[in-house]
């Protein structure tokens, strides 16, 4: 009897432990990102500023208690590789939240993948329009600003500084770069600007020059281009070692040059403009702590990738607070229409679609600084719903 | 009438050098290929990893801080080493069997598999930089041309010229188109036949490696950067004729030029497509390509 009760009492005790383990286990959140290949310098940043804002949040006593844990898998910007890393971290990681994709493809892809497991992502990097548009999907959020509001800011700037200019569009070959040269397109023709001529050249694209027969065909006065990662430090030194930079104005998209690759454009990349969600200058309290916290961590200054990938950590913790659990249903109701602190300020995450609302900045290198040139409110930079699907 | 001449000079004129640039590089490649086809009847489905190897190995001297010229200098002769192996204890293998062709192009492009998966673990699969040894840019007739492409042109063009004289007017190149023509009557007349067929297929991956090393600073370095380039060479090689010196230049020249001019009305990217359309034409119509094989023209 004695010792029948002292079993049972073991029993109840290790159940008890159980629980309270299965309670103060971490929230496991999966990030795919690329880690190798042409777009690696942006997968560094994205793991930068998630590593800052999760040893911050865990630092400070975790999300409901529970500490954070990330695991990371390289998708090397590729969405084929990308849906069978998210199935690894879904399946065999038992991740309750995904995010890091890179690639638009890749979110596009991910996001199904996260469909059937019922789980959620986020991006903080993709900026195709149809992730929350017409391809948008009840799992998929996206934090940061996507083409169609950074087009709108570098538009409004165009429109002011060179009024009806000849425009020249040469973009990456898949779904980012086609979007982000619609967008454009569409705002500056908007506001009186001419087409001169476009042009796509397949990602990672080594040389350039065979391109420039298009373009000093077409006499263009300002070419707008959205390749990103080392793909612009090789266009921006062909163009500037084959003399096509001068009497041109090169404007582009936000992950065209950042901070990453900045150094290695050097003097190439003076006096690009882009619209973009983010610049280190941005003058706040929070974005003052974060850019330090993140220069004596790393050593390098946050670009739009690394800020808008910290502030997905605290749009988790905010969701998952606000839900009081990490369950896909209950994390989904309250990300919409949720407002949360980033280095860019508050931000507003639209039910109707999934896209986060933030203030857009036109911004113009000089001095390897990002200068603030001009600023779009962030009603006037979102753009309408359109969104169908739920 | 002043916007044609506008068109000529400031659209035309630099696409066409810029073509050129291209060209020579290509045929540097191409010859290697050719010249291995035309005397050990081998195609080398490795000479694009041969190039990449190259590349490395620049890539390699460089950060062990050698100047670029130093690597220009050694590359070649390391890759002579390396190619001398690969046929002695590769290609002597199978070569004497009856189904040589197929074993020699399976066996390469093992080895080709090989060597690209070794570089990958060796560098990773990242994109590496080369600096180009010349920087700055020269102006002619109001045109920009970067000096390094300016360098590959002037340097590529006396390297296709040196392999000419070589081949057509030393008596080692002689032995060696001799040796192409008819291997048992030249080893009867005292060539040295294996040693020659060794020293010709190193050199072809000399010329491979070396153009791994000029175009380093313009594409970078990477495992997979022979891929695309050893098709464009192996188009070259079949326009122009398998195993002839002139119909790679030639067929390089010409198959450049109708990318680059192309260029200006199509996408790049639908120049390779229009390259390997003229490729399969050739194939059609004249099989044997514009001129006839090594030793036998």
């Amino acid at each position: 009897m004695n010792i029948r009760l002292k079993t049972f009492s073991t029993a109840v005790g290790l159940a008890l432990a159980c629980t309270a383990a299965a309670q103060n286990a971490p929230i496991r959140i999966g990030v795919v990102t690329p880690l190798s290949g042409t777009y690696a310098g942006i997968g560094q940043q994205v793991k930068w500023g998630l590593d800052l804002a999760t040893s911050e949040i865990n630092a400070a006593g975790g999300v409901l208690g529970r500490k954070l844990e990330l695991i990371y898998e390289d998708e090397e910007a590729n969405p084929a590789v990308a849906t069978q890393k998210a199935e690894k971290l879904f399946q065999v990681n038992k991740v309750d939240f995904l995010t890091g994709t890179v690639n638009s493809g890749s979110t596009l892809a991910v996001g199904q993948v996260a469909e059937r497991n019922q789980r959620l992502i986020a991006t903080t990097v993709s900026f195709a329009d149809s992730i929350t548009g017409e391809k948008c999907s009840p799992n998929v959020f996206r934090v940061n600003a996507r083409a169609g509001m950074q087009s709108a800011a570098l538009a409004e700037w165009l429109a002011k500084e060179k009024p009806n200019a000849s425009v020249f569009y040469l973009g990456p070959d898949y779904e980012m770069g086609r979007s982000t040269v619609a967008a454009f397109k569409h705002a500056a023709e908007g506001k009186g600007a001419k087409t001169a001529g476009e042009i796509f050249a397949p990602l990672g694209n080594k040389d350039y020059s065979p391109y420039f027969g298009q373009i000093r065909a077409a006499h263009p006065g300002v070419l707008y281009t959205s390749v990103a990662g080392n793909d612009t430090v090789r266009l921006f030194t062909q163009l500037s070692e084959f003399g096509l930079g001068r009497n041109l104005q090169i404007v582009g998209a936000s992950g065209t040059v950042t901070s990453q690759n900045l150094p290695a454009i050097g003097k190439a990349a003076e006096g690009f403009v882009t619209g973009v969600g983010y610049s280190p200058l941005i003058d706040s309290p929070e974005n003052k702590k974060f850019v330090a916290a993140f220069q004596s961590a790393y050593k390098t200054l946050p670009d739009l990738y690394g800020a808008d990938s910290y502030g997905v950590m605290y749009f988790f913790k905010a969701a998952a607070e606000k839900a009081r659990s990490a369950d896909t249903d209950k994390l989904r109701g309250a990300m919409r229409d949720l407002q949360w602190n980033t280095p860019q300020g508050m931000k507003k995450l639209r039910a109707g679609d999934h896209q986060a609302m933030q203030d857009m900045y036109a911004v113009r290198v000089s001095d390897g600084q990002f200068r603030i040139v001009g600023r779009v409110p962030a009603e006037a930079a979102v753009g309408p719903d359109h969104c169908a699907k739920f | 009438m002043s916007e044609l001449l506008d068109w000529l000079q400031f659209v035309l004129s630099p696409q066409m050098i810029n073509g050129l640039s291209i060209g020579v590089a290509v045929i540097l490649m191409a010859l290697g290929l050719t010249i291995i086809f035309g005397l050990l009847d081998v195609i080398n489905m490795a000479h694009g990893e041969f190039y990449a190897l190259g590349a490395y190995l620049a890539f390699a001297l460089l950060s062990a801080g050698l100047p670029f010229w130093w690597a220009l200098a050694l590359v070649p002769l390391a890759m002579l080493a390396v190619g001398y192996l690969t046929e002695r204890l590769l290609i002597q293998r199978v070569f004497n069997s009856g189904d040589r062709h197929t074993l020699t192009l399976l066996l390469t492009l093992g080895l080709g598999i090989v060597m690209e998966d070794a570089l990958k673990i060796l560098f990773g699969a990242n994109p590496l930089r080369v600096e180009a040894p010349i920087s700055g840019a020269t102006e002619m007739l109001g045109l920009f041309f970067p000096n390094y492409r300016l360098f590959l042109m002037a340097f590529g063009a006396t390297l296709i010229a040196a392999v000419w004289l070589v081949v057509f007017r030393t008596q080692l190149g002689a032995m060696v188109r001799a040796a192409a023509f008819d291997r048992n009557m030249a080893g009867s007349l005292g060539v040295p036949v294996a040693r020659v067929y060794a020293a010709t297929f190193a050199f072809g991956v000399a010329l491979a490696g070396l153009s791994g090393v000029l175009l380093a600073p313009i594409y970078s370095v990477f495992p997979t950067m022979g891929r695309d380039f050893v098709l464009m060479a192996f188009s070259v090689v079949i326009v122009g004729g398998m195993g002839s010196i002139k119909g790679a230049v030639v067929a390089g020249l010409i198959l450049t030029q109708i990318q680059s001019i192309s260029s200006l009305y199509i996408s790049p990217v639908w120049s390779d497509p229009l390259l390997f359309s003229i490729m399969v034409l050739v194939l059609m119509w004249r099989p044997q390509g514009l001129f006839g094989k090594l030793g036998h023209a």
